[in-house]
């Protein structure tokens, strides 16, 4: 019963996900954002939230379960690299290479910059 | 004819429930970069459908349906950034600072290297989103005009290079602050950076959830400039 009535709950919140994604993707389009739907109706969300206007018990339930298994949801997609065989062939180690130095160089400007403006507020409060 | 279509993509379906379900087991017991299971479950699922010879036709509406849900899947990236917005409010410069030139860096970097190395424009662009975590990127792709799948397969090796060489990276350079540290991870490795920092401790896996959900919103911001400039 307990079990029956949680499932029901959590249909109702991934209603609630879909609904604030699909008012995303309205408002993006109708206001030609260069911002993707999702991506409005997760800040839609987190300004409901933080006006309380959406309590987070409301939807915590389901938003944990796709937080957790967010990784399922993108293997599809990974998949249809299966077509892609003469692409990575070709380009596939020059990809590589690139992702290595760029990652490379992203993780330390951002370590960096982090760091250096902790010690700048340190230094005159 | 029909009920074909839906024993197949019923079918395609359980795969990939059952090659996630594996790789996650095998990820718990074997952590590490390599066991993260986005990278063991799509082989799986290329190997299954390729042998059953389903193909990517058959699996492709399997694909669609799932493909679906990384819609609400985004939008419900606000709550773990809600329950931290403490993290973000006590360190707001530092953090923003750090995942906008972050960014940037990796973003301006890829698109010029992909062009001295005479990648097509399709693909100098898919590389202008490849730190954003995969939902936000696959979905800004078409704004670029890039391949979402490339785009996916991008984002996922990035991050998972990021895991690799992150951690040790900034530790030879000395930077051992936990903001630091999980803002680096969660601005260039998104989501696998995120699971990386919270093996390091709870501040280090808050600021790096925070930044991956801050950092997709600035790529999905500059990508268009970026790729207009330099590619």
């Amino acid at each position: 019963m307990i079990r029956l009535r949680l499932i029901l709950v959590m249909l109702l919140q991934l209603a609630g996900l879909m609904a604030l994604n699909l008012v995303g993707r309205w408002i993006a389009h109708t206001l030609r954002l260069p911002v993707p739907g999702n991506v409005v109706g997760m800040v839609i969300l987190f300004v409901l939230l933080l006006t309380r206007l959406v309590r987070l018990e409301w939807i915590d339930a389901t938003a944990t379960v796709f937080n957790r298994h967010l990784a399922f949801f993108f293997i599809p997609i990974a998949v249809g690299l299966l077509g892609y065989g003469s692409v990575i062939r070709t380009d596939g180690a020059a990809m590589i290479l690139i992702a290595v130095i760029t990652v490379t160089a992203g993780i330390a400007a951002t370590g960096a910059v982090v760091t250096w403006c902790q010690r700048t507020s340190q230094r005159d409060p | 004819m029909s009920a074909r279509i839906t024993l197949l993509t019923a079918t395609s379906i359980a795969i990939t429930v059952g090659a996630y379900a594996l790789s996650r087991w095998i990820g718990i017991r074997r952590p590490s970069p390599l066991t993260v299971p986005v990278f063991l479950a799509t082989p799986m699922v290329m190997v299954v459908i390729t042998v059953t010879h389903i193909g990517l036709s058959g699996y492709s509406r399997a694909g669609g349906i799932v493909t679906y849900f990384l819609g609400p899947a985004t939008v419900a990236l606000a709550v773990p950034f809600y329950r931290r917005r403490r993290v973000l409010l006590d360190n707001m410069v530092p953090l923003c600072a750090g995942l906008v030139t972050g960014t940037v860096v990796a973003m301006v970097s890829a698109v010029l290297l992909a062009r001295l190395f005479g990648q097509s424009h399709a693909l100098q662009a898919a590389f202008s989103l490849k730190t954003a975590t995969a939902p936000v990127a696959i979905a800004e792709a078409p704004q670029v005009y890039a391949d979402p799948t490339l785009v996916a397969g991008l984002v996922v090796v990035s991050a998972l290079l990021g895991t690799m060489i992150g951690p040790k990276l900034l530790s030879a350079l000395r930077i051992k602050g936990s903001v630091a540290r999980g803002t680096a991870l969660g601005t260039i490795s998104s989501g696998q950076g995120v699971a990386q920092s919270l093996v390091e401790g709870e501040l280090t896996g808050a600021s790096a959830s925070i930044s991956m959900a801050l950092a997709a919103i600035v790529v999905t911001l500059l990508a268009p400039v970026v790729v207009r400039i330099f590619a």
